[in-house]
């Protein structure tokens, strides 16, 4: 069944045999359909989550209460804001979307291992943003933050079956990406052309191969967890129950446990796009290929052992602590190699500005910001004074809605002619480049002041003296999100008008083997599989 | 009634209250040995932070000048250089572990048991505190958001800050703070104390603060877990006064709250052994 | 790209044994996350973690010379409409010496109820020192209306404690306990059973 490439020999790319209509869409098993139906999915998913965002800030433009006056209800807009963006938004667009099209094309394998699963994957998601949506229509919703914390979440103070639908709508999109992580899994290890080892293979398919253990090691201990918290809350399990000798904390340890790596699977992929696009566009090899390589899968092994630094006011040891400590500041190693090797990469390049480099250097000065934050928070002694405040929220957004992002945004750029065979217009893409830059930092770092003077998280509304800094924050949020409307209109535009794009537009830098088929790719892509052993002659 | 009795010997005493101000961009100021310690850390650990964000912005506008495509039209090869990839393993960590030393230190002192003079419990509800004073009678108050109206108009700015009972601790005195809660989790913050601990149903957590006649004042906090809809409406007020005022407020709220239940049989009775120490 | 001939054709039994072990992997980690929760208390039980404190079978040999004072803290939830509280608010004790306590806990209400108590200590380093030999924890104490119980706490600290560098600066323990309404309350239906009234069980419960 994998074997697409066993049946059609014909040697010259088209759409032959790709099925027309509705059916070529829900039915699909192609890995390029698959890929683009989790980009649309993603775009559909920014524009919820932030509209969420943009009534969230709205709010919190001005202290009183202007828009929202029931409460449960904002704390359902956080809840969702949180879910939509990290489940529906960053992950289908990084895996689901640029995984797919472009693992394949990469190692020059004609689809995924197991395309129908392929197909399954993408179909669960949608139903898990709908069973989401579901959650946040009945029964009040769940008001719980992204974090689902019992006691808050459990039958007694969340009655009705919100929560119980945000919990399915979690099992399905985990198996979602349980299933595709299998099958990235398989496919880079097994269906790699010949001559292209392990230490050949390009850093975006290293970044997706680290990712996705990741999430097969990750996720089933989110499943684990959701499961019990649907039997304490509908079954008479006391997992999380004090009464029947469970544990709230208990509940803390399988989350982050989850959501810790859960966060290095929003950015190791993002890190894979960046050395692609820094390295196309300074026109050199990656710098220190093997130190890139191993330090995303060093930066995905530790991620496993530092959960509880989310924790660190629930009241443990202090022993305990200091290790959380020490094992969380570890990771700024790799990653500081990381940050350097990308540097080293564009020194002594020959620079294009592109949009998709413009955004990976963004990513690269804006990730360094959000991760020296975050080494203070790791620090357990400061962190008493920053926890739960708006100085963690400062912190993962500069790394997640601004890094994340700008890794997603990058590779749009970079691989959007590849995908849809039209160039995009490069002055508007630098001008919506700049807008969103302005934008999110604007947005974001007045964040920091704001939990240095004590702004709790998920609030409504604040006491007067935080009013300064949030309106600041909300100006930005406003310039982001027309920011993300050029993003729209640019895509819009390209598909109506933009310029033929050709195989390779990015010239000399763009070595991998996704540049070496058409744009658009054709529907059926290494039907031969290319040898990429090094010949004597080379 | 003891909040205002509070308020009014603050007003004609002239002592501060800690509250955030507009476009604050620092901590409050401390009030704590703990919090001092905290903000000195903080800085520290910024101004390395700030260098390399520095350093990293000041090497990319090289890069840009120097690299782009203009001013280089040639690439080089390069893809290696062992000394540099060692130098930048081998910095971050000796930098992480120049941070580590005080950072464990901090922590550690924030964790030594003092002996405490009195103990102060903590209890979170939906949605709002309350608090037992087991050492001074055992008795109990709730403490409820003060709603904007019924604020003075020169203290609007306390809105979501104020409440109608303050807590009351005496200053220069070493206090353990016991936590927990009714319902759900909560959390229990002083952003001058340096302190912020998780209130958890079923298990008391803990924590002591010492506060130096010299920051006697008013300081405020809010709670920091999401609790439910009130969440941003349960804040903290603390009064720290002199031990002799705190002496006099006891007796008052004595008669004033309620008691929590007090053991009510002799001890001796039942012939433990050992000593028993007073209430 | 023109076929060779020598490189080798893809074998989807290779996939589909990949695809298995992987599962496995998955299979294994939800298996661990519901083992976590047996692990977890035995690894609290072990190392004293959040101040869980052990059990011992009687009071060690040898009396460490430092004055401890053990405050007894007492919490009832909302839902359980008992009073609870210490006999005593707090004993002075040396580590090694076997002391006696006492909670108090009275049915306030119409019905008989069945209650059950969690508990710790703080501060939690102290928690692996503090050894109760006896107590009334998740022991089920059904309380008819009106009922009083005294229940009594046999415990020593460890004179270890005193020893241990990072335990030696600790001189006041508290012990907590908070009761809860038990979900088990079928002894209470028994006795609203004989007494043929309606029983509390269907109410008492969240």
């Amino acid at each position: 069944m994998s074997d697409a490439a066993a049946a059609h020999d014909h040697g010259h790319d088209d759409h032959h045999g790709a099925p027309a209509g509705w059916r070529r869409w829900v039915y699909s098993t192609n890995h390029k359909d698959i890929g683009t139906l989790y980009l649309v999915a993603a775009m559909v998913a920014v524009l919820i989550g932030g509209v969420f965002s943009f009534m969230i800030r709205l709010e919190l433009q001005s202290p009183g209460l202007q828009y929202i006056e029931d409460l449960q209800f904002y704390n359902v807009l956080v809840t969702a804001h949180g879910f939509v963006m990290v489940f529906f938004f960053v992950m289908p667009a990084l895996i689901g979307g640029f995984g797919n099209w472009f693992i394949p094309l990469m190692i020059g394998a004609p689809d995924m291992a197991f395309p129908r699963m392929n197909n399954i994957s993408f179909w669960l998601l949608v139903v898990g943003l709908l069973l989401l949506l579901t959650s946040a229509l009945v029964a009040g919703g769940a008001g719980t933050g992204w974090t689902v914390y019992p006691p808050l979440s459990n039958a007694t103070f969340h009655s009705g079956a919100a929560v119980d639908f945000a919990i399915l709508s979690l099992h399905v999109a985990g198996a979602s990406s349980i299933l595709g992580a299998i099958n990235f899994i398989t496919t880079i290890m097994n269906m790699r052309a010949p001559g292209m080892t392990y230490h050949r293979m390009p850093l975006f398919i290293w970044a997706m191969l680290v990712t996705a253990f990741l999430l097969l090691l990750a996720l089933p201990v989110l499943a684990g967890a959701l499961t019990m918290l649907l039997t304490d809350r509908n079954f008479g399990t006391t997992f999380f129950e004090a009464s029947g000798g469970g544990d709230p904390i208990f509940w803390q340890h399988l989350f982050w446990f989850f959501g810790h790596p859960e966060v290095y699977i929003m950015i190791v992929p993002a890190f894979g796009v960046i050395s692609h696009v820094v390295s196309t566009f300074s026109k050199k090899p990656v710098f220190g290929y093997l130190g890139m390589a191993y330090a995303m899968a060093a930066i995905g092994f530790i991620g496993f052992i530092v959960w509880a630094h989310h924790m660190f006011t629930v009241g443990f040891n202090v022993e305990t602590r200091a290790y959380f400590v020490l094992a969380t500041m570890v990771i700024a190693v790799p990653t500081g190699v990381k940050i350097f090797s990308w540097l080293a990469t564009m020194w002594g390049g020959s620079i294009e500005f592109r949009t998709p480099m413009l955004y990976a250097m963004g990513f690269i000065f804006l990730f360094v910001v959000g991760g020296v934050t975050g080494i203070t928070l790791a620090n357990a002694g400061v962190d008493i004074a920053f926890h739960d405040t708006y100085f963690v929220i400062a912190h993962f957004h500069y790394v997640l809605s601004i890094a994340a992002a700008f890794g997603i945004l990058s590779g749009f750029f970079y691989w959007f002619p590849k995908m849809c065979g039209k160039m995009y217009n490069e002055s508007l893409g630098k001008i919506q480049f700049w807008l969103m830059f302005i934008g999110v930092n604007i947005l974001f770092f007045p964040q920091h002041f704001s939990g240095m003077a004590g702004m709790p998280r998920r609030i409504p509304d604040y006491p007067e003296a935080y009013a300064g800094w949030n309106f600041v924050s909300s100006i930005g949020a406003y310039i982001s999100f027309a920011a993300s409307l050029l993003f729209f209109y640019i895509v819009i535009q390209t598909l109506r008008s933009g310029e033929k794009a050709p195989a390779n537009p990015w010239g000399e830098g763009a070595t991998t083997l996704e540049w070496q088929v058409p744009s658009p790719a054709p529907f059926h892509t290494h039907d031969q599989t290319p040898d990429m052993r090094p010949q004597p002659a080379e | 009634m003891v909040a205002v009795f509070a308020v009014g010997l603050f007003s004609s005493a002239g002592a501060m209250a800690q509250q955030p101000h507009p476009w604050q961009m620092n901590f409050q100021k401390a009030a704590t040995p703990v919090m001092e310690e905290i903000i000195w850390f903080h800085n520290w650990l910024l101004v390395i932070e700030i260098a390399i964000v520095i350093l990293v912005l000041a090497l990319m506008l090289y890069i840009a000048i120097k690299f782009n495509a203009k001013a280089n039209p040639v690439p080089s090869k390069t893809t290696h250089n062992a000394p540099l990839e060692v130098i930048w393993t081998v910095v971050p960590i000796i930098i992480l572990v120049v941070i580590a030393v005080p950072s464990m230190k901090l922590l550690f002192f924030m964790d030594k048991a003092q002996d405490p003079e009195m103990t102060l419990k903590v209890i979170g509800n939906q949605w709002f505190w309350s608090y037992e004073y087991p050492d001074h009678g055992n008795f109990t108050f709730d403490a409820n958001l003060t709603q904007k109206e019924d604020l003075p108009d020169d203290k609007k700015s306390l809105y979501l800050l104020e409440v109608d009972n303050h807590v009351v601790l005496p200053a220069d005195t070493s206090i353990r703070l016991l936590f927990t809660a009714n319902d759900v989790l909560h959390n229990w913050a002083i952003p001058s104390f340096g302190v912020k601990m998780d209130t958890v149903p079923g298990r008391i957590n803990e924590a002591w603060i010492e506060v130096s006649s010299k920051h006697m004042g008013t300081y405020y906090g809010q709670c920091s877990e999401l609790c439910g809809v009130n969440h941003g409406y349960m804040p903290i007020a603390v009064d720290i006064v002199s031990k002799a005022e705190f002496a006099a407020w006891v007796e008052k709220a004595k008669e004033e709250f309620a008691r929590v239940d007090e053991p009510a049989v002799d001890v001796a009775r039942i012939g433990a052994r050992g000593t028993t120490a007073g209430r | 790209m023109s076929a060779d001939p020598q490189i080798p054709k893809r074998r989807p039994a290779g996939n589909r044994a990949t695809a298995l072990s992987l599962a496995v992997f998955v299979a294994g980690m939800v298996g661990l996350a519901f083992a976590a929760e047996p692990l977890y208390r035995t690894f609290c039980q072990i190392t004293g973690f959040g101040g869980t404190t052990r059990t011992a079978e009687a009071a060690p040999r040898g009396i460490a010379d430092k004055l401890i004072t053990v405050q007894f803290d007492a919490n009832v939830n909302i839902q359980l409409p008992w009073r609870f509280r210490p006999v005593q608010s707090s004993v002075e004790l040396k580590p090694g010496q076997e002391m006696l306590a006492f909670y108090e806990a009275t049915n306030l209400s119409d019905k008989p109820i069945v209650g059950t108590a969690v508990f710790n200590v703080a501060p939690f380093k102290a928690g692996s020192y503090f050894n109760k030999i006896q107590c009334f924890c998740f022991t089920e104490q059904v309380l008819n209306p009106g009922e009083s119980v005294v229940m009594p706490v046999t415990f020593f600290v460890d004179p270890d404690m005193v020893a241990d560098a990072n335990t030696a600066d600790v001189s006041t323990i508290t012990l907590s306990y908070t009761f809860y309404a038990a979900d088990d309350q079928s002894k209470a239906a028994r006795i609203q059973a004989d007494r043929g009234a309606p029983s509390a069980a269907s109410d008492s419960k969240s």
